[in-house]
């Protein structure tokens, strides 16, 4: 007999009881997770809203248990939501065309209560008022997100190599001056990439394209990988910006020049192009986030209250200046939530052109044959490597 | 008798054998069967097909392939030089201060790979620690090497150098030191003790090291992405951008199987040449 009443010949036996027991633990287990669903969050999203500076005040307001998982490209999350990850999800957090176009249209989220949420809207920054195209379903009868973070994304200069006036005036052309090869990166960003990779082409990039555009694309691609210097994540476009590796890099914005211009480097700044071959001869790009409750079976409660707690003036500053980036906010339009931000804040956020960086931008819209300027991309920025 | 010893013996193993089954053969089987599912699909609902593979053949895929095959190839025999003389050291000349050596090595592992190699980011970029110091205490302005092959090439010998160095720590350990002694004994240089006694016997180690450097380097991704920024783009940074930016699973999933086989294949025809249990002396 063993010491713990377990010998070889009821060790099976023993083996079966403790399965038995744990699977038994387990099930009530799940029984409980189910249960305390309304003590629970569960939050996909861009870096920001997983921090622990908006997360925990609601953690302990809510005594919940808020997880966020932050990810870096959109077309992950919502694929993860096709998976069958609309059981896990409670709030999706991703930019503007996805919620109206994509997402609710394949059931993967649900609507929000207007009455609750519009009111919210009157106290937002000028043109993104009531009722806000991008956060209304495609019929305008439905409220599918909130917004909050935005900003326009085109390409980065260091100001002392390449002037802002400069950098406006030639736009996309930078990037097609065979001079510069040598000069510039590219952030790894590569869904943002293949619309400008379109714009130095010289063409919009939310449209079907023709078979001579995609050849033109192609051909582009090529060129702008073979000149760029290097390619990378924010933090090393910045740290080659200040070292004096690279003059300027697409794709780049408020988003990515912020946390070195937050750290001083005023010559770092975002350009939105005076003109583009976009409707209205518009040139930049910008984005706007657009959360939205996920069609979750056992949806949260704490999902809308959490949406309902971003919009504070308080709150809604340390989202703009949450970990990692940092970001305007449409919030902004409540004097309440602008004089929590310093001068030095506005200056890392480019508040002084925000405006007519966003009147010079189109809004960021599905690319009708993403897949196949994607796959082009993709192989010219390897056989850039290979050449 | 002894077939109830197996079947019991079978009984005990099997909750590793469920284990291996569940955490590792399934998510392996899971990666094979996406490889044959429709492009860009997101289930195993989908009519099999061998279209992620006909596109991976009429791709530039094979570009990435010989850039992490030629890199990690290289690693491993750079690493063997450098580490048969560390780890010759190691055993035989440093004596108690082996430890602290071995420390130096081990001590960065409890690092993740990325700090480290953003720290030689600020080391060898231009106006950095290296080119910034040697500007300002001697006047020389250098190019920078950093976002170039070069500097991939030494990221993967300094990422895996652990993984060429114990494994050949104890190849070299295991060297009899009578045998070295009856070599010297019998009048043999040292150079020929070295190639005729001390580097036959230490194989095991070298052969080891460098199946474990070359399967893990082909997989490197880090260093081409922090240190080359993107000057070569890896297998593995294709399987990546499959999975996120193209959300195209099947063709990632049947991107991973091919670099499976190929390097499954290679080990095994190193294996088959090189008779490890001989080696080890098992038989």
């Amino acid at each position: 007999m063993g010491r713990n009443g377990i010998n070889r010949r009821n060790f099976m036996q023993q083996s079966a009881m403790f399965a038995a027991a744990f699977a038994a633990g387990s099930g009530g287990m799940f029984r409980q997770a189910q249960a305390a669903r309304e003590k629970e969050l569960n939050i996909l999203c861009w870096e920001g809203y997983n921090s622990a500076e908006v997360l925990d005040p609601f953690r302990t307001e809510m005594d919940a248990t808020v997880k966020a998982e932050s990810l870096t490209n959109d077309p992950t999350m919502i694929n993860r939501l096709r998976a069958g990850e609309t059981n896990v999800w409670d709030l999706i957090n991703v930019n503007n065309p996805w919620a109206r176009k994509i997402m609710y249209p394949e059931g993967l989220i649900k609507p929000l209560d207007k009455a609750t949420f519009e009111p919210y809207f009157a106290n937002m920054l000028p043109g993104f008022e009531w009722p806000y195209p991008w956060c209304m379903s495609e019929d305008g009868s439905e409220l599918l997100g909130m917004i909050q973070r935005f900003g326009p994304y085109s390409f980065v200069v260091n100001t002392d190599k390449v002037s802002r006036a400069t950098a406006e005036d030639v736009g996309w052309d930078l990037f097609n001056d065979p001079a510069n090869a040598g000069k510039y990166g590219i952030l790894e960003s590569d869904d943002w990439n293949v619309f400008d990779i379109c714009l130095i082409a010289g063409f919009d990039p939310f449209r079907d394209h023709t078979d001579d555009e995609v050849a033109k694309f192609a051909e582009t691609a090529s060129k702008v990988f073979k000149g760029a210097k290097v390619v990378g994540d924010i933090a090393t476009m910045n740290q080659a910006f200040v070292a004096g590796e690279i003059d300027f890099h697409m794709t780049g914005g408020v988003y990515s020049a912020s946390p070195a211009r937050a750290d001083g480097f005023l010559n770092i700044r975002g350009i939105t192009p005076n003109k583009g071959p976009m409707p209205g001869g518009k040139g930049g790009v910008a984005w706007i986030e657009v959360t939205s409750l996920v069609n979750n079976p056992e949806l949260s409660p704490l999902a809308s209250k959490f949406l309902e707690y971003v919009q504070d003036p308080e709150v809604s500053h340390t989202v703009a200046f949450a970990e990692g980036t940092f970001n305007p906010v449409t919030q902004m339009g409540d004097p309440k939530c602008f004089e929590l931000f310093t001068p030095d804040e506005l200056e890392a956020i480019q508040w002084d052109s925000l405006g007519e960086e966003m009147a010079k931008s189109a809004e960021y819209d599905i690319v009708p044959d993403y897949d196949k300027l994607l796959d082009l991309m993709t192989a010219a920025k390897r056989e850039a490597s290979g050449g | 008798m002894s077939e109830r010893r197996i079947t019991a013996g079978a009984w005990s193993a099997s909750p590793v054998i469920l284990f291996l089954l569940i955490g590792f053969a399934a998510p392996l089987a899971a990666i094979i069967v996406f490889s044959f599912m429709p492009p860009r699909t997101f289930g195993f609902g989908g009519q099999p097909t061998f279209e992620n593979y006909v596109t991976i053949f009429e791709s530039t895929t094979y570009i990435s392939l010989l850039w992490s095959l030629g890199f990690a190839a290289m690693t491993v025999v750079i690493l063997a030089f450098i580490c048969y003389p560390v780890a010759y050291g190691l055993v035989r000349v440093f004596g108690r201060w082996s430890t602290l050596v071995t420390l130096l090595f081990v001590i960065p592992l409890f690092v993740s790979e990325n700090v480290r190699l953003y720290g030689w980011l600020l080391f060898f970029i231009k106006n950095g620690v290296l080119l910034g110091s040697l500007k300002s205490m001697f006047g020389l302005d250098l190019e920078s090497i950093l976002f170039t092959r070069g500097i991939v090439l030494f990221g993967m010998v300094y990422v895996y150098i652990p993984f060429m160095l114990f494994p050949l720590t104890l190849g070299i350990s295991m060297v009899p030191n009578e045998t070295r002694e009856a070599a010297r004994d019998l009048g043999a240089t040292r150079w020929q003790v070295f190639r005729e006694v001390e580097l036959p016997l230490s194989l095991p180690g070298l052969m080891i090291g460098s199946l474990l450097t070359f399967v893990l380097a082909v997989g490197a991704i880090a260093e081409a992405k922090v240190l080359g920024g993107q000057q070569i783009i890896p297998i593995a940074h294709d399987i990546e951008i499959a999975f996120t930016y193209a959300q195209n699973w099947p063709l990632g999933a049947a991107l991973s199987v091919l670099l499976m086989l190929i390097v499954g294949a290679l080990v095994l025809l190193v294996l088959r040449r090189v008779d490890l249990d001989r080696l080890l002396g098992r038989r």
